[in-house]
């Protein structure tokens, strides 16, 4: 540690614990020194502070010398001790004063937190705590328990002028305006005496004076007294190099210049008097009276009979009550002289000898419980501990100890505490330890009071200064010495506080801390009418979705009440009400592409890139015709920005969200755009009349935006919303920009007017950057809204189109016919237009005829039909590119309108994209070519559900019995089913039963399920098959009427829309074939059906169902049918055995050529019966076993194929064996047919079953055939097993 | 009697995680935030303490008038 003395406590030590010097003046001494502008005291306090006066000094032992020495004097009237509320008042003068000066910094930015750090603490620690701290000690001076106020000599001042000279002398000092210190007793009134002559030389010759002096000295002795000449300077303009004066009085006027009349001799005689006074009276009587104290000290109180004596004394007085107040002292008893001893001791620097008689008074007054000088000497130990830079232990315990003591008296000891606190915490920082004097300044705060503030902000610094810094606590202080400054009304101190705080929480996540802070600053900015300032901070605190409601309101109150008293309008960057959300921002626009709702806007690019691959020219092609079409090539930069068409609208959707739990209203939200007419436009010359928001100004008056606005409306408008949102509510806004005349437009941010008064500005650009630069990874995400720069080029055709009356719900199964109206409100004509659907099995074109025919009668079959077999192409109808005849071509005003067919196909959502490509007429523009999309979404519902199940037929070739099972998946609707179509040629459909036995009811409820069974027969021969597999065409016996028996009113599904339709669920319900057999497709038609007692009838619905490629026959090539009588009569008397002929048929069905093996076997059971449950599956509704075996057993071929009943246990010969070979072998060519005869013998009689055979059949490959076709999956070779035949015969009677 | 307490998980760099306001005193307007500043503060306190003791519990290691302020410290 340095030099206790040179530490800040030191110097305020050697300042303030200095000799005291009573003056007593004439007025007319005091009228002679104002003609300078000074007072007495005034005039000879700069020579009362000595630097080197070079004394020697004997107190005890050692000599030693006096270098720095100092006299404070005091008039008469000014040695009491001050008045608490004058002394309030001084205080608050100091800190007003120094707050009015800090203003003008008030406005500049608070400092960085790092450089505060690095700031020592004479920067940053405001200059006037000094002044208030001495204020703070002054405030306690004059105490009867403490000697170093109590004045060690008295100056006596008589002018020359004065009457009787040696009189006034006198009676000043018997005057009974004495302080009260020397009246009451508390310290002695034989006082050294120094008497000053002062003579005015203005007034008149020295002789008189030196005259008066003689006499004096006569009078009085002739050391105390000396003659005093001033204001010798006859002129009064003596001027000064350095006013001596100027340092101790400043505050005042400065211009006045002081001592005016005083010359060179003048000072040096000032100088010299107080010289005098110092070295050859005060010290020299100090010093006396120290030897003297000591002596007696040393003879009543030192040793150990003198202590013991004390003790033994004092604790006869134990039992008196407490003496806070130590009246009983006076000047003459043993305590006050030690204390006297003391404090002339420390005074004379003689620091062990004071701590020493401290040492001795401290028990004494401990013994008395005199709290209040017993405090005193503890503060004064503690102060010579600490100027002998000894133990700091024992420093700090008796700075402690004063204390808490001056504490504990009350009220009463208040500001000396105060007092030994600020000495405390002045020696704790003079040793480094800040935090303990950060605790110490606490401590003193601890009542509410002015000067608690300034003690706690004392505090803060502390800890800003301590190792390590402590910041936190550093700004928490702070804020709390802000808090008490605006309590008492000193608002300028707490915005000064506050804002050293902003430095420690800017940037915090502690948001109730930021949004205190910030909104106070905010409100105290507003109230001394720094309404920018204001508005700034509390801007920070409105986005405070954190808060609760009331706080909102407070905040947003507070916020419109700075504004108003503002008068002004203030647009704001980044208002954060509402906030917006970025990544929800969405730009669209409308070059070469076009949308006929938003949300085809929203659909995804790359379907649409998909949809619109075959159709638009390819990009090179594009280029091209860009070139040859626009002479002056675009500069590069614009081949990145977005090419948009004058008079047509840029929409920007914007989701914006109320963080606040009160509602706001939001008004004007609009774009903020920039439009400059060059196409090259180099930044500098194009910027005349836009406008400019490029500048990040945080605010700023938005007086000439109005005036910009006039200008912008004539190269575009901007649309306007206003909304109001409720708390916490998000709203997506959509904001159109429409330029009107060519050049380039940028898009540059959004403003909004919240509540109509304030408006705010987000700049897009910037605020992207800056979230792009935070999370780089969504980088490519970003493309469209990076580029707000968009090029304008002239205005263009732009098609409308919407398809009337698409249902958004409807039930599976639909066909509608629907419209697609296209408008071209331009002048500029189109020409090639085209078409494409993304899902041709919903949506397909119609052909234009069918928009004036009646729906949907235009479908029945025409009596008078010329049977033309449309044919659907399949490759056109895959690619689903319509080309709209050239003779349509689109131009000005009269709609186009095209017919649709419309089928709903799969129960789920879909969304239907359609795109419409057109070319303009007038080839000069950039864009030669645009595309209409256009996007529905629709809700398909389940209705009717269609499941078919085929099988052969057992009686007969070329016969297939088909049940149908309709259930009615709707939960209301009800359905009529009109009529079944099988497509083919060759295929023949009949109903098994006639309809109305097996729907009574027509329609089919909700929930109800039906079966149908049909007969169906196929025709084809050899002749006609290979080129009609893929004709859809019908003939008459393919369709079967459900309704009722005759067959009009029947539609016909071989032409459009029911063959568009059929084909692409052929397309989307292809499955990969195996096996041999052919499939068959069906349609199922129906009309929706309402009760006509219902009211109103409702246009009539048709739905189509259609159900491709049921397979009709097993994995087996081959059908074989057995021949032959059903029952026998048999006489087996007579013979013992019957043979029965039988023959077979067998069917090759297949493209190939079979060969067929038969196989008979006797060895298994004879009687092998069917299980007659096994056709079905059992959980069909409305299924009922026919009565007719043989010919409506629906039984699949598998099914049978595997569920021969294994064989019951033989106990003798089969009653029948097979007769004839037991293996033969045929080959088949392709769809031929062969009997082959079969024989068995019978040696009883019974029913059998001729089931004990298979068939084992091969393909014969061709060679040629075998290269070309890999169709691995199809089975080359099989077994069948036998179908059952039953035979009876009978005993012959 | 009527309590107030305040209950915060403090992430590394101060950042605030979780803040509950618990007892039994009906809220006050200013209480949030005067907890905040007092948590906040105690920080300072916490990281000179958590280097010099092996103890993850600290009780009571600071105060602002009647608030007293205990700290766990979780590891790592």
């Amino acid at each position: 540690m340095a030099d206790p003395a040179n530490t800040k406590l030191g110097r305020m030590l050697l300042d303030e614990i200095t000799p005291a010097v009573m003056v007593l003046r004439t007025p007319l001494v005091e009228e002679s020194c104002r003609k300078n502008g000074l007072s007495l005291i005034e005039m000879l306090t700069p020579y009362c502070n000595f630097n080197n006066i070079d004394v020697p000094v004997r107190t005890a032992d050692q000599p030693y010398r006096l270098r720095r020495f100092k006299l404070r004097l005091f008039y008469a009237s000014e040695i009491r001790q001050p008045n608490i509320e004058a002394a309030k008042e001084r205080l608050k003068q100091v800190i007003t004063h120094a707050g009015d000066r800090d203003i003008s910094k008030l406005s500049s930015d608070p400092p960085d937190i790092q450089s505060l750090i690095a700031t020592s603490e004479q920067e940053f620690v405001p200059s006037w705590f000094q002044d208030f701290n001495k204020e703070l000690v002054d405030a306690v001076s004059f105490s009867e328990h403490e000697a170093f106020d109590h004045p060690v000599a008295c100056l006596v001042a008589v002018s020359s002028k004065d009457k009787d000279p040696i009189d006034k002398f006198v009676d000043l000092f018997n005057a009974n305006q004495l302080p009260s210190l020397l009246n009451d007793g508390a310290m002695d009134p034989k006082i050294l005496k120094y008497f000053l002559l002062i003579h005015d030389n203005q007034d008149g010759l020295v002789e008189k004076a030196t005259g008066i002096l003689s006499e004096m000295r006569n009078a009085f002795g002739a050391n105390d007294c000396r003659l005093l000449c001033i204001n010798s300077s006859a002129d009064g303009a003596e001027e000064h190099q350095e006013s001596p004066w100027a340092s101790y009085k400043n505050g005042t006027s400065r211009n006045k210049q002081f001592g005016c009349f005083l010359n060179v001799d003048d000072i040096e005689e000032l100088r010299n008097t107080m010289h005098d006074l110092s070295s050859k009276h005060i010290i020299p009587h100090m010093e006396l009276k120290i030897r003297v104290l000591n002596q007696q000290v040393s003879a009543t109180r030192k040793g150990f009979r003198n202590q013991i004596k004390n003790l033994w004394w004092r604790k006869g007085k134990e039992d008196t009550p407490e003496n806070p107040d130590g009246s009983t002292y006076t000047f003459s008893s043993t305590e006050s002289q030690i204390r006297v001893l003391g404090d002339y001791a420390f005074m004379l620097r003689d620091y062990e000898l004071a701590l020493s008689n401290y040492r001795l008074i401290s028990t004494d007054y401990k013994l008395d419980k005199a709290w209040k000088y017993y405090a005193g000497v503890q503060e004064m130990m503690g102060l010579a501990y600490f100027m002998l830079d000894q133990s700091r232990k024992d420093s700090e315990y008796c700075m402690e100890n004063a204390f808490t003591t001056y504490l504990k008296m009350g009220s009463s000891g208040g500001w000396n505490a105060t007092r030994c606190g600020i000495w405390w915490a002045e020696m704790l920082k003079a040793r480094d330890q800040f935090k303990d004097a950060a605790g110490v300044y606490c401590r003193i705060s601890g009542e509410e009071s002015l000067h608690s503030a300034v003690m706690l902000e004392q505090a803060s610094y502390c800890f800003l200064f301590s190792t390590p810094t402590m910041l936190r606590k550093y700004g928490f202080h702070i804020v709390l010495s802000g808090d008490l400054y605006m309590k008492y009304d000193q608002i300028k101190h707490a915005i000064r506080t506050y804002r050293s705080a902003l430095s420690v929480f800017k940037g915090t996540t502690w948001n109730h801390i930021s949004d205190h802070v910030h909104f106070h600053i905010g409100k105290w900015y507003a109230f001394l009418g720094m309404s920018d300032e204001g508005i700034k901070h509390v801007l920070e605190v409105l986005a405070c979705g954190h808060q609760s409601k009331a706080t909102q309101e407070l905040f947003l109150r507070e916020f419109f009440r700075i504004i108003e008293e503002t008068g002004k309008t203030f647009e704001v960057m980044r208002l954060q009400l509402p906030v917006i959300n970025f990544p929800l921002m969405k730009v669209v626009f409308e070059d070469h592409r076009t949308y006929a709702s938003p949300t085809a806007a929203s659909a995804k690019e790359s379907l649409w890139q998909s949809l619109e691959e075959d159709i638009i020219p390819s990009h090179s092609v594009m280029k091209t015709n860009w070139l040859e079409s626009q002479p002056k090539v675009l500069p590069k930069k614009y081949k990145e920005s977005n090419v948009c068409v004058a008079g047509e609208a840029i929409k920007v959707d914007i989701s914006l969200k109320n963080p606040l739990q009160i509602p706001i209203s939001i008004s004007n939200v609009s774009l903020i755009c920039k439009h400059s007419a060059e196409y090259d436009d180099t930044e500098s010359d194009a910027n005349g009349h836009l406008i400019d928001y490029q500048n990040n100004e945080e605010l700023r008056t938005a007086v000439s935006v109005s005036g910009d606005f006039s200008l912008e409306t004539s190269l575009f408008t901007l649309s306007e919303v206003d909304i109001s949102m409720r708390g916490g509510e998000t709203i997506l806004v959509q904001l159109t920009v429409t330029p009107k005349i060519e050049g380039s437009l940028k898009i540059v941010g959004v403003r909004w007017k919240l509540s109509g008064s304030v408006v705010g500005v987000c700049n897009f650009q910037s605020d992207i950057v800056r979230k792009k630069v935070a999370k780089g990874k969504r980088k490519p995400k970003q493309s469209v809204k990076d580029n707000l720069q968009f090029l304008v080029i002239k205005s263009l055709p732009r098609l409308e189109g919407v398809i009337h009356d698409l249902p958004t719900t409807v039930c599976a199964g639909d066909l509608r016919r629907l419209t697609l109206e296209l408008r071209n409100p331009s002048k500029i004509s189109v020409k090639n237009l085209k078409m494409r659907i993304s899902h041709p099995r919903f949506l397909n074109v119609a052909a234009q005829e069918v928009m004036n025919s009646e729906f949907p009668s235009c479908l029945e079959k025409q009596a008078s039909s010329s049977q033309s077999c449309s044919q659907v192409d399949d490759g056109k109808a895959a690619n689903s590119v319509f080309v709209f005849p050239e003779t349509v071509a689109s131009s000005c005003e009269a709609p186009l309108r095209w017919p649709l067919w419309f089928r709903a196909a799969a129960s789920g959502s879909i969304s239907l994209y359609i795109t419409i490509y057109y070319e303009m007429e007038d080839g000069s523009s950039v864009i030669t070519y645009r595309t209409l999309r256009m996007h529905y979404n629709l809700e398909v519902l389940p209705s009717l559900e269609v499941s078919f199940q085929t099988s052969r037929s057992p009686s007969r070739l070329q016969e297939f019995l088909v049940r149908m099972d309709v259930i009615n998946k709707t939960a209301s609707e009800s359905f009529q089913v009109h009529q079944l179509s099988c497509v083919g040629d060759q295929w023949e459909l009949a109903l098994l039963q006639p309809i109305d036995s097996v729907m009574p009811l027509k329609f089919l409820m909700a929930g109800q399920a039906l079966s149908y069974f049909f007969k169906l027969k196929n025709h084809r021969t050899r002749g006609s098959t290979e080129d009609n597999i893929s004709s859809l065409a019908t003939s008459g016996r393919a369709d079967v009427s459900l309704l009722d028996s005759d067959s009009t009113g029947l539609f016909d599904a071989s032409i459009p829309p029911l063959n568009l339709f059929h084909h692409q669920e052929r397309v989307h319900q292809e499955r990969h074939k195996q096996g041999h057999g052919s499939t068959v497709d069906f349609i199922l038609i129906s009309k929706s059906w309402s009760d006509s007692s219902a009211g109103l009838p409702r246009t009539t619905e048709v739905f189509s169902h259609h159900t491709c490629h049921c397979r009709i026959a097993s994995n087996s090539p081959i059908w074989w049918l057995m021949d032959g009588p059903r029952s026998v009569s048999h006489d087996f008397a007579a013979a013992a055995f019957c043979e029965i002929n039988l023959s077979m048929t067998i069917y090759n069905n297949s493209e190939d050529a079979v060969s067929v093996r038969i196989s008979t076997f006797d060895s298994t059971p004879s009687v092998n019966l069917v299980n007659p449950g096994a056709s079905g599956s059992g959980d069909e509704v409305g299924w009922h076993h026919t009565s007719n075996p043989s010919e409506a057993k629906v039984t699949s071929p598998d099914v049978t194929g595997t569920r021969v009943v294994k064989a019951l246990p033989t106990e003798s010969v089969s009653p029948f064996i097979w007769s004839g070979s037991s293996s033969t072998r045929v080959n088949l060519k392709p769809l031929t047919s062969i009997e082959v005869p079969l024989q068995i013998s019978v040696f009883s009689p019974g029913t059998f079953d001729l089931s004990n055979y298979s068939l084992h059949w091969n393909l014969v490959l061709s060679s040629g055939n075998e290269g070309g076709r890999e169709n691995d999956s199809r089975v080359s070779s099989g077994t069948c097993k036998g179908h059952s035949y039953h035979i009876t015969v009978l005993q012959k009677e | 009697m009527a309590s107030t307490a305040c209950f915060m998980i403090v992430s590394k760099n101060d950042i605030p995680i979780y803040e509950a306001e618990v007892g039994t005193v009906p809220k006050k307007e200013d209480a949030a935030h005067q907890h905040q500043f007092i948590l906040h503060a105690a920080l300072d306190i916490v990281q000179d303490m958590a280097w010099t003791t092996s103890a993850m519990f600290l009780k009571a290691i600071d105060r602002f008038n009647d608030l007293v302020v205990s700290v766990y410290v979780t590891a790592g």
